[in-house]
């Protein structure tokens, strides 16, 4: 399933040793077509056991969790807590740009695999380490999960309605947020490296990250000290709400063109006072966000959410329905742009759309290389090309369970 | 300095505006770019430009004041964009094209240019043209619809993930880029859809839509990264500061393993209902969630979120306060210990705080250096260091509208 190495990172040797927690920032540089070897402890990665689970048959090559955030890897099973294990890192980091890594602070210290072990012999290498609260401080060993570090960074506190219980996002926002600086804390390494031929250490700290992603917190609070609230679906900025329509729901928006959106109101015999010309006034807008909305809730009761999405932007007024995530495979902008892509499991005799390109490089294309790994599927290829390593060493290795 | 930032020497022209491009330009700002942001003198719709989220926004950038409703104007943003690396805007595509601005056109003057394009849905498809913020791309995308509170109406959300989503995506476009052009000698067009960009941030569940055929749920407080119970929030009590009362303060709490669950019974001390059989096993209390649930809600009711959160820790059980922004801003001990809320001191001399970078490389550490610019403070800079305008021409292009003052 190899592509042409026309990825702008092709070249590039990144292993990745994280749990489910940072394998986000590996697979971005491999879908750019740097080769990611994921390292897994023998019983596979943490994430191979969390669901949902293909045809939901819970089984370590099944788990769609593990898919996602492993696609165009290769799979290297190997127990670090093993003598031989930590010795077959220290020869593959000799030839690595990258390592990243997510485990608790100082554990690959304890293997022997601290960065003054992985960088000897490599001045180059890079090491990205992630973790919940950093590699430094009171808090750098505490225990965590994305609920806890969500809680930590300020990003729960701001969601759900004032008075009630604040409500979470869908998806583990914390660590996507810390995985994506993750791959761009390693590029700004790599250029770096282009000046000098030095490599680094990275200490990226997901609650940093999830607390950079609600950057308004703190914002308001440096600004005046003021505590952002929970405002429900009414968006920090006063511009924004969530109103109730015929079918569903769709979001009011009161930038953009104004003239045209109360003709239209006005059409429809619900302009209350909008048409008054303080309303014309973005800051007034703004100000008096809670009535205004009122009011285009009222006049949104009548219409479908599509009709209302279709009619406001061809006002180029920016509205938006409120979806389901499903409607996304039903999209016609992302069909049109072949968002999905598809991926072969020959393993399982079947084709599967997945997620696709967060962008488009016109000249180094994101690409799908190969379909996520089955549990140390490269593990003989990699010790054998990579390391010399005899079949017949390779299997003892197999049979003391080391890899 | 004992290193080179990883970008010095690399110029970016930023024509972004609101807040995705802003956050992707700011992070190559932190990292040693010069960042020269062009746009128009209109009062701000966000608030100040110096302090606030704008002060985080614009950190470390310079800003020219050029009006591309003129042709001089234009002429002068092309001149700027032939001595630049790297262009980015998040308009529609017809906006650069409109203004000669696009790939191709700015390819023909500096051919080794890389164009970020950070538009609402892409240069291509039907909805090319439509028009969005990051709330809009939250509702088409689905993540409105799933922050949900437990009587299924839409909780959220209150900001702009889209735009962080979209943001740190172009940042690591723009990365990656350069890193090319090093290689190849080449540059090169980057459509990027912010629409996408928040799109793969669900991944998992698009999978399980895709894969299994199932619709998404909102996740409340179901474990979303393997069996785990308790797990939630629960309200503690009041915090009092004087004469001022909280009562919205919170703990989270996850409990992951057999193990934990036994430091967690220990840390709270060993209360009767912690061993009821019901709750013997993982998935007992997985089962038996709601119930366990109300226990330890009244458990928290009399605790003290900072001093639970300890005390939790210390036996090595998952837990935190639910941060508000002072929790977050002036009393976490990890945040302050690590730097995080570096000090800028803006042109008047007093100083303000920034969110920092977060991630802290060894050798080359971005870094906040300067304060925000209000809108055109660089243009002397810009336009007489940058294209070699004498104090006349410059004089003469404000009188012509070209260059606000």
């Amino acid at each position: 399933m190899s592509g042409a190495s026309d990825g702008a990172l092709a070249g590039l040797r990144v292993l990745d040793l994280t749990t489910h927690r940072g394998a986000l920032s590996a697979r971005l540089l491999a879908d750019m077509g740097a080769d990611v070897i994921k390292v897994e402890p023998p019983e596979g990665e943490s994430g191979r056991r969390i669901g949902p689970f293909a045809d939901d048959l819970p089984d370590r090559d099944r788990s769609l969790f593990f898919w996602f955030y492993n696609l165009n890897k290769r799979s290297l099973t190997l127990d670090l807590t093993r003598r031989r294990g930590a010795e077959i890192i220290r020869a593959l980091a000799r030839s690595a740009d990258v390592i990243v890594e997510s485990f608790a602070p100082g554990t690959l210290a304890k293997l022997g695999l601290g960065w003054d072990e992985l960088r000897r012999g490599n001045p180059a290498l890079i090491l990205c380490s992630i973790a919940p609260f950093g590699q430094s401080g009171p808090y750098r060993d505490f225990e965590a999960d994305d609920t806890i570090v969500t809680a930590a960074a300020g990003m729960l506190y701001v969601n759900g309605y004032a008075g009630r219980k604040p409500v979470r996002p869908l998806g583990l926002q914390a660590y996507h947020s810390a995985a994506i600086y993750g791959a761009i804390a390693i590029m700004c390494a790599l250029l770096a490296r282009d000046r000098d031929g030095l490599g680094q250490w990275i200490d990226l700290s997901i609650q940093e990250a999830a607390a950079a992603a609600v950057e308004h917190v703190a914002g308001s609070y440096f600004m005046a000290k003021e505590v952002e609230p929970r405002r429900g679906t009414l968006h920090w900025s006063r511009y924004f709400r969530v109103g109730k329509c015929r079918d569903g729901y769709v979001m009011h928006c009161s930038l953009g063109d104004w003239t045209s959106l109360v003709e239209w109101i006005k059409a429809d015999g619900k302009a209350q006072d909008l048409g008054a010309p303080e309303w014309e006034d973005v800051l007034y807008r703004k100000q008096h966000a809670e009535h205004l909305f009122d009011v285009l809730d009222q006049w949104a009761a009548g219409y479908s959410r599509d009709d209302l999405l279709e009619r406001a932007q061809t006002l180029r007024l920016p509205y938006a329905s409120v979806r389901p995530p499903e409607a996304l495979f039903d999209d016609e902008q992302l069909l049109a742009r072949g968002y999905f892509a598809e991926v072969e499991h020959p393993e399982l005799g079947r084709k599967f759309r997945y997620p696709g390109a967060p962008y488009i490089f016109g000249g180094t294309p994101w690409r799908v290389y190969r379909r996520p790994p089955l549990l140390g599927e490269h593990t003989g290829e990699i010790l054998r090309d990579d390391l010399g390593i005899d079949p017949a060493e390779i299997a003892a290795l197999a049979g003391e369970r080391v890899i | 300095m004992t290193a080179a930032m990883p970008l010095d020497g690399v110029r970016v022209l930023d024509f972004t505006w609101v807040v995705a491009g802003p956050v992707a330009c700011r992070i190559l700002a932190d990292h040693g770019a010069e960042v020269i942001k062009l746009e128009r003198k209109v009062p701000g719709t966000l608030g100040p430009r110096r302090v606030g989220l704008q002060g985080d926004l614009n950190r470390n950038k310079r800003s020219v004041a050029i009006n591309m409703g003129t042709a001089r104007g234009i002429e002068l943003a092309r001149a700027l964009a032939a001595r630049s690396d790297i262009v980015i805007d998040n308009f529609s595509a017809r906006v650069m094209r409109g203004w000669g601005m696009d790939y191709s056109s700015l390819a023909g003057i500096k051919p080794d240019i890389i164009c970020i394009s950070m538009s609402g849905l892409g240069h291509t498809g039907p909805r090319a043209s439509y028009v969005s913020y990051g709330p809009t791309l939250q509702a088409l995308s689905g993540f409105t619809a799933m922050m949900r509170d437990e009587d299924g109406a839409p909780a959220g959300y209150g900001y702009s993930y889209a735009d962080m989503a979209g943001g740190y995506t172009g940042a690591l476009a723009a990365l990656i880029a350069i890193w090319s052009r090093r290689r190849t000698g080449k540059g090169q067009f980057v459509d990027l859809s912010q629409f996408e960009a928040l799109t793969s941030v669900i991944g998992p569940a698009l999978l399980d839509i895709g894969v299994n055929r199932r619709a998404q749920e909102a996740p409340l407080w179901r474990g979303q990264e393997g069996p785990s119970a308790p797990h939630g929030i629960y309200r503690c009590r009041p915090r009092i500061e004087g004469d001022r009362r909280d009562d919205d303060r919170w703990l989270a709490i996850s409990i992951r393993s057999h193990a934990e669950w036994e430091r967690f019974v220990a840390a709270i001390g060993s209360p009767p209902w912690a061993a009821d059989p019901k709750f013997r096993t993982m998935f007992l209390r997985t089962r038996n969630s709601r119930e366990l649930d109300e226990h330890v809600a009244r458990w928290a009711a009399d605790q003290d979120a900072e001093d639970a959160m300890a005390a939790l820790q210390h036996n090595r059980v998952a837990a935190a306060v639910v941060s508000n922004g002072a929790d977050l801003c002036a009393r976490d001990p990890q945040l302050q210990s690590r730097g995080f809320w570096p000090s800028v001191r803006l042109p008047d001399g007093t100083v303000t705080q920034v969110t920092g970078v977060p991630f802290k490389l060894s050798r080359t550490p971005g870094a906040v250096r300067t304060a925000a610019p209000e809108i055109g403070d660089d243009n002397d800079y810009v336009l007489g260091d940058l294209l070699g305008l004498s104090r006349d021409q410059r004089t003469a292009l404000i009188a012509e509208g070209a260059v606000w003052a």
